[in-house]
């Protein structure tokens, strides 16, 4: 008997200060989603229960299905350029020699070490309207007239330069993950190939891929969950007061709560997000494994 | 192996009694400290005033403590609600005047009726001010300074261009001014004849109330937001066409990042339409430019109407003590230490306007606070709405603003939008 229950004793610990830590604020959040809470509740500590009204108002609301669409094609524009270009350079990683493979790492290993609040205010100042230095790098470029320019004037510029941030802080994982799997190739397949006359891309993507396949599914979900809940970037670019035309989904919810006081609304906001993340990658993650199993 | 199993459980317990000490030792001075939580205004321009007020409430109360911890503009609503629901919320709170209404309405603050006598000069509070901590015929809070707006200008500069430093009589003689510092200095893309950052509402809407228009008007028991009447879309006109023919400044900033006093002592820029500490803030010897001293004037903003000046918005801050404090007879000893006559004279001095009429002669006498002093004579100020707050918070203002002068809305659209989120925002009754 002893045998059968060891491992759930062993892991009753962690998933005690898993539940604590995590479990408790989100039946606490659900529980706030179906209640009205402003100011008034706040101070006096109780809530007022309303059903599902506030699922009624955001679903009625056309500023949230803007904001949902925004969040999902901004998601989709990070984590395909994260993955692409975080590919690549592993696969440059594995081909250079010992001392630039060390610069490079080290390079990657710096910019993921750097907290994230201190990078963003860097690249705003980077960017800033009057005494930017891209503004002035641009304009020194002769690649046009670039001085007093408003990156964020229009949000397509403006979310470009921001998902550019993200994709910079993005990449050292993934690559080094997938450096790490690279590794794992064996070099005999990869010679084979090469010997059967296979190109560059051919091998890429009848051997490397496939055997990688693991690692590129939970490196694209957890880059979608993240990107897809990013707030430091947006909120520190637009200098704390985003326009509501740079409006994600994590702002909205954000301004909701704190900016407005309807902490109820706030709420309901943060559960349809994490609802949204769990469906996608869910269906993603099963999708994948479903090939995986047909192999 | 049980020497060294003893060894560690006696440590154990000695761990587990230090941090039961350490954890309750704060428990036990909590009643000797008071917490006071003012904005990063009093910290950069008038912090002596903040100490003497401090050193003077312990001789009064020995062996209290006080915690003055300063916050911005931009978060301190947050953090002050973050606090009211977490039950650490300070014993002082500095609010601005835009923002009480709110915090009355929800049951946030104390009640001072009772003690209204016993604060320095109640008797000659500014009457706008003391509106802004009344709720129901009750007082909830105590003034502590108001603050208009003037144009402050670089009178060497203008001598350079031509232009005369006597203050400009009308809006049309202003912009004319404008365009001749443009002409003399404007090949230097970074100069502005008037530094107008996109997102500074308070200095737009002056436009809005000089041509007949408000932001919005309480009509059939419910609130209406006014930006699109015709008198007010004639108000944002004519603001875009100043900011856009003087203003090099950015249309999606604010008058605060960068803050416009510190890119006005770079020496680029012509006029700026600021508070009264706003220029002595830009001769500060660290973060500004003390070779300007000498240089600098201030003239309220004309009208359009010939002789007459802008409404300007009445600002100003007022401190309030929170329902959830437990000092709150420590906390109103330091507001009094903190408002009383000769605190009041050196806040004044800094360039802001005192809580009392009986010390407005401070004002009138320096030449370096006489234009704001002036030109709070024609004030505006937000509808008085209990939700105005959260217009504020929402940015409705800012985003019409931004949309306007960069030209990604017309001026007709964007005011629609703002109104109809102002009528929204301001009639919810959650």
């Amino acid at each position: 008997m002893l045998r059968g229950t060891a491992p759930y004793a062993l892991l009753l610990p962690a998933t005690a200060v898993v539940a604590a830590v995590a479990g408790y604020p989100l039946y606490l959040l659900v529980k706030l989603s179906f209640q009205q809470y402003g100011l008034q509740e706040l101070i006096a500590h109780k809530g007022v229960w309303i059903g599902t009204a506030n699922y009624a108002e955001i679903f009625h609301d056309r500023q949230f299905w803007e904001v949902v669409a925004r969040t999902v094609v901004f998601t989709a524009a990070c984590v395909s350029m994260t993955m692409l270009l975080g590919t690549l350079i592993a696969l440059l990683l594995a081909r250079l020699n010992a001392f630039m493979r060390f610069l490079l790492t080290t390079g990657l290993v710096l910019v993921w070490a750097m907290p994230v609040v201190v990078a963003v205010n860097i690249w705003y100042w980077m960017v800033d309207y009057e005494f930017g230095v891209l503004n002035w790098l641009l304009t020194e470029l002769h690649l046009g007239d670039f001085e007093h320019h408003d990156w964020f004037v229009s949000p397509w510029s403006g979310f470009a330069i921001i998902g550019a941030v993200i994709v910079w802080g993005a990449i050292p994982f993934v690559t080094i993950t997938l450096y790490a799997g690279l590794t794992q190739v064996p070099r005999e397949l990869v010679e084979a190939a090469a010997m059967d006359g296979a190109g560059v891309l051919r091998t890429f993507r009848d051997i490397t891929f496939p055997i990688l396949k693991p690692l590129f599914v939970i490196l694209t979900s957890l880059s979608i969950i993240w990107d897809f809940q990013v707030f430091n970037q947006v909120w520190i670019m637009r200098d704390q007061r985003p326009t509501s035309d740079y409006f994600v989904m994590s702002i909205y919810s954000f301004v909701e709560s704190f900016k407005v006081s309807q902490y109820g609304l706030g709420a309901a906001i943060a559960i349809v997000m994490v609802l949204t993340m769990f469906a996608v990658t869910f269906v993603y993650i099963r999708q994948m494994v479903r090939m995986g199993d047909l192999r | 192996m049980r020497r060294r199993l003893l060894a560690a459980a006696v440590l154990v317990v000695l761990l587990a009694l230090a941090a039961i000490t350490a954890a309750s030792a704060p428990a036990k001075s909590q009643a000797d400290s008071i917490t006071v939580w003012l904005m990063v205004d009093a910290q950069n321009n008038w912090a002596d005033a903040v100490q003497a007020a401090t050193r003077q409430f312990q001789q009064q109360h020995p062996g209290v403590d006080v915690n003055v911890q300063y916050q911005t503009w931009g978060e301190h609503q947050t953090k002050f609600d973050a606090a009211l629901a977490g039950g650490n919320a300070p014993d002082v709170k500095e609010l601005g005047n835009t923002e009480t209404v709110k915090y009355m309405a929800n049951g946030a603050l104390a009640d001072l009726t009772a003690q209204k006598r016993s604060f320095p000069n109640s008797a000659t509070w500014l009457q706008g001010l003391t509106e802004s901590v009344t709720f129901n015929g009750k007082l909830y809070g105590v003034p502590y300074y108001a603050g208009a707006r003037a144009v402050i200008y670089r009178t060497d500069l203008y001598r350079q261009a031509g232009v005369s430093t006597r203050a400009p009589q009308s809006l049309d003689q202003f912009v004319t001014n404008g365009q001749k510092l443009m002409k003399k200095f404007g090949t230097d893309r970074n100069f502005s004849a008037l530094y107008f950052p996109g997102k500074n509402w308070y200095a737009s809407m002056s436009f809005v109330y000089d041509y007949g228009g408000r932001i919005a008007r309480f009509r059939n028991n419910r609130w209406e937001g006014a930006l699109n009447s015709p008198q007010a879309i004639a108000g944002l006109t004519k603001l875009k066409s100043v900011v856009l023919s003087l203003s090099r400044a950015s249309k999606t900033g604010d008058e605060a990042n960068p803050q416009q006093a510190l890119v006005f002592s770079k020496g680029k820029v012509g006029s700026f339409i600021g508070n009264g500490w706003e220029w002595p803030y830009s001769l500060d010897p660290k973060l500004g430019n003390p070779e300007l001293a000498g240089k600098i004037g201030a003239y309220p903003m004309p009208s359009h109407i010939k002789g007459r000046y802008m409404p300007t918005f009445l600002g100003g801050s007022d401190l309030v003590v929170p329902a959830t404090s437990k000092n709150r007879a420590l906390a109103a000893d330091w507001i009094k230490a903190y408002t009383d006559t000769a605190s009041m004279t050196s806040i004044a001095k800094a360039g802001n306007i005192p809580n009392t009429t009986s010390l407005v002669a401070i004002n009138a006498a320096k030449p370096t606070l006489a234009p704001f002093a002036r030109a709070a004579k024609y004030s505006w100020f937000v509808p008085a709405a209990k939700n105005w707050a959260n217009v504020e918070s929402a940015n409705v203002l800012q985003n019409m603003l931004v949309s306007i002068f960069t030209g990604r809305s017309s001026i007709k659209s964007a005011a629609d939008r703002a109104s109809s989120q102002i009528t929204q925002i301001l009639n919810e009754s959650r």
